[in-house]
């Protein structure tokens, strides 16, 4: 298109000016174009909401002891694919079903199996499952519970009791049930999946609850529609550490509890505990346990071997913060423009010029925040009657009214407040999203006010404007939000200088030594 | 063109979505970490402090590498975005500010802007961070 082509010469015109002045204004990386994209490992398993008691009949049973032999098969335990298995399952167990030979195992799986203690669940399931049965290997995986059994009219068995049995919440509990091999070593496999969940969780101070605790969270796939988790994130983190809590409860009877860690035993007795029911093997149990509570700094009276996790908290640093973000030298060229020519008439002429600047159904909306002891900062009040901060303001009124949504509204609002002159030298851009019919950007830097008693008063401030392509190849503003908050303690300007062409002057400074590291970085 | 009153509902549920979104992330960014890439959508982006992340793949290992937090959030303000800037995709701009302990770190105050997009369900409607920019407000003499 014409216009197109028209502009873009304007643009590199213009920017080949600019380049000449700053020579060593590096552009920075762009935002990769072709993100990558993680799959969403979990299910979106909704169960229904049922109101039938589960009655839990005590039904001792027996975990043997199996060597270990290798790793596990993963299997992919999506809904769907649970469900061609369970035809798969179907048509093998036609042969073996009244023959009720052992030999032949199955995996017996619980979805969000994760949720509940073991002994619970065991209990549950054999409460409504019309055979006796032994589950071996019991473990947990991911979110899910699995146990093994090696006959198959158990399996056949255990698969009817999918969907009858329910949950403390009344939710309804599935299992799926697979042919399997053998149980191999469930440990070696386990604990490197573990490791790999738990690895950085556990470099932080509430490691072993925020472990299970994430877990549990990690498994609903509309996280923000879950509200009563969200709002009570005690009641399941309490559920998901079931196990722990119950053996951790028999260990601090012995007084060797360290209470104040609450769930973190600093001294725990392996052997005799319940834990082993879980991990038969004695030298997995200690790795287990060490996977899930660092801290433990004496087992069984021996010295624990630290974990391996990789690295503690101390380590971890901050990444180096970066001066502006613009994308591409296009955006750089059309944002600094825009914000050039805006601020010229923001501080110069006046703001209801900037009427031609806004989308008709553009929204402005300002929010003030100082020290209320600073006696600078009574000034601001001026600006407080507009302020919005959803944290103070509850009447949904005001926050309506607060909130300017015609062009015409905006630019009236803009003109009340103070004059103002603006240092464009201190702004520091992000330009957070593009696409072809939106733009979004962040400015933060200083300004002064210039008149009446505030007169020389120096604010800071941040103002983001999501803007619209325009006819003209310009940005037309659909969303202004201004954030004003006091400059810093002393009231100076604490923002690292970044050059920027300047309406008012002719001559550009020079960058200086700290500030030529600062762009080129 | 919206009524007053159509206005006053869309500004409502732009404001409840606002405050219980950044009740969550906040909270989820504190104590569950590793949960927090489940509220950004898959190619969503993040500019935290001039550093460009994109994608969950590459925002998981952001979110990990980051020390533990603490965060205390005292200004919060939303916006809806018109349909003309999102082609008819509900969105609003969420923006906050409050301060910050990185752990080993000192604090700072901190301003963030978020752009959320509602993904509706039968069930109801989640709200996704499409783009995120975070910023130390003294960034430069840290």
């Amino acid at each position: 298109h014409n216009h197109q082509v028209n502009s873009v010469q304007r643009r590199e015109r213009w920017w080949g000016t600019f380049r000449r002045r700053f020579p060593n204004w590096s552009e920075p990386d762009s935002p990769s174009t072709n993100p990558s994209f993680r799959q969403q490992q979990d299910g979106d398993a909704t169960a229904s909401d049922t109101y039938v008691d589960s009655a839990v009949r005590y039904t001792p049973y027996a975990i043997p002891r199996y060597h270990r032999r290798g790793t596990f098969h993963k299997q992919d335990q999506t809904p769907v694919n649970m469900q061609r298995e369970q035809k798969l399952l179907e048509r093998s167990m036609e042969g073996c079903r009244l023959n009720g030979t052992s030999g032949s195992w199955f995996k017996i799986t619980i979805p969000f199996g994760i949720k509940y203690d073991e002994k619970w669940l065991l209990n549950l399931i054999q409460s409504q499952c019309s055979v006796p049965f032994t589950p071996f290997e019991f473990h947990y995986e991911k979110m899910q519970a699995h146990f093994f059994v090696d006959n198959a009219s158990i399996a056949f068995a255990l698969k009817n009791v999918s969907g009858n049995i329910w949950d403390q919440d009344n939710e309804r509990i599935s299992i799926f049930v697979s042919p399997s091999d053998a149980p191999r070593s469930v440990h070696k496999e386990l604990k490197s999946e573990k490791v790999q969940q738990i690895k950085p969780t556990m470099k932080k101070r509430d490691d072993s609850q925020e472990a299970l605790d994430i877990q549990r969270l990690s498994s609903e796939a509309d996280f923000m529609g879950h509200d009563e988790m969200a709002a009570n994130p005690s009641k399941y983190m309490a559920t998901s550490l079931g196990v722990h809590e119950e053996n951790v409860t028999k260990v601090e009877s012995a007084g060797e509890m360290d209470k104040k860690k609450g769930l973190e035993p600093q001294q725990m007795r392996a052997g005799g505990n319940a834990l082993c029911t879980t991990f038969p093997d004695k030298s997995s149990n200690i790795n287990s346990i060490l996977e899930l509570f660092p801290k433990l700094s004496c087992l069984d009276g021996q010295e624990s071997p630290r974990p391996t996790l990789g690295g503690t908290e101390a380590h971890k640093k901050l990444p180096t913060c970066k001066g502006s973000v613009f994308g591409s030298e296009t955006l750089k060229n059309l944002v600094l423009q825009f914000l050039q020519q805006y601020y010229l008439i923001y501080d110069y002429g006046d703001r209801r010029d900037l009427l031609g600047a806004y989308h008709v159904m553009a929204r402005f909306s300002l929010t003030i925040l100082f020290n209320p002891e600073d006696p600078a900062s009574s000034i601001l009040c001026k600006y407080f009657k507009e302020s919005r901060n959803l944290k103070m303001l509850k009447d949904p009124y005001l926050r309506v009214r607060l909130l300017k949504h015609t062009k015409r509204d905006i630019v009236d609002s803009l003109s009340v407040l103070p004059k103002t002159q603006h240092d464009l030298s201190s702004f520091l851009v992000d330009v957070w999203f593009q696409t072809e019919m939106m733009l979004g950007l962040s400015v933060s830097g200083v300004f002064k006010e210039v008149e009446g008693k505030s007169h020389g008063c120096v604010r800071a401030f941040t103002r983001i404007f999501i803007t619209v392509p325009t006819g003209n190849s310009g940005l037309c503003i659909i969303n202004d939000k201004l954030f004003v908050r006091d400059a810093g303690p002393q009231g100076t300007w604490n923002t690292l200088p970044i050059p920027m062409v300047t309406p008012y002057s002719s001559s550009m400074p020079a960058l200086s030594q700290e500030q030529q590291k600062m762009v080129s970085s | 063109m919206a009524t007053s009153m159509d206005f006053k509902t869309y500004v409502d549920q732009a404001c409840r979505a606002a405050e219980e979104f950044v009740n969550i992330y906040y909270e989820t960014m504190d104590k569950r970490r590793r949960a927090l890439t489940r509220l950004y959508l898959e190619k969503a982006t993040l500019i935290w402090n001039g550093n460009v992340v994109t994608g969950l793949e590459a925002l998981t290992n952001f979110f990990e590498m980051l020390p533990s937090s603490e965060f205390q959030v005292n200004m919060v303000d939303c916006q809806p975005v018109h349909e003309q800037a999102t082609q008819s995709q509900t969105t609003v701009l969420v923006v906050t500010s409050g301060t910050v302990k990185f752990d080993g770190n000192k604090q700072h105050y901190f301003n963030q802007s978020f752009l959320l997009t509602a993904q509706s369900t039968p069930n109801n409607t989640v709200w996704k961070i499409a783009s995120d920019c975070f910023r130390f407000q003294d960034w430069a003499t840290s």
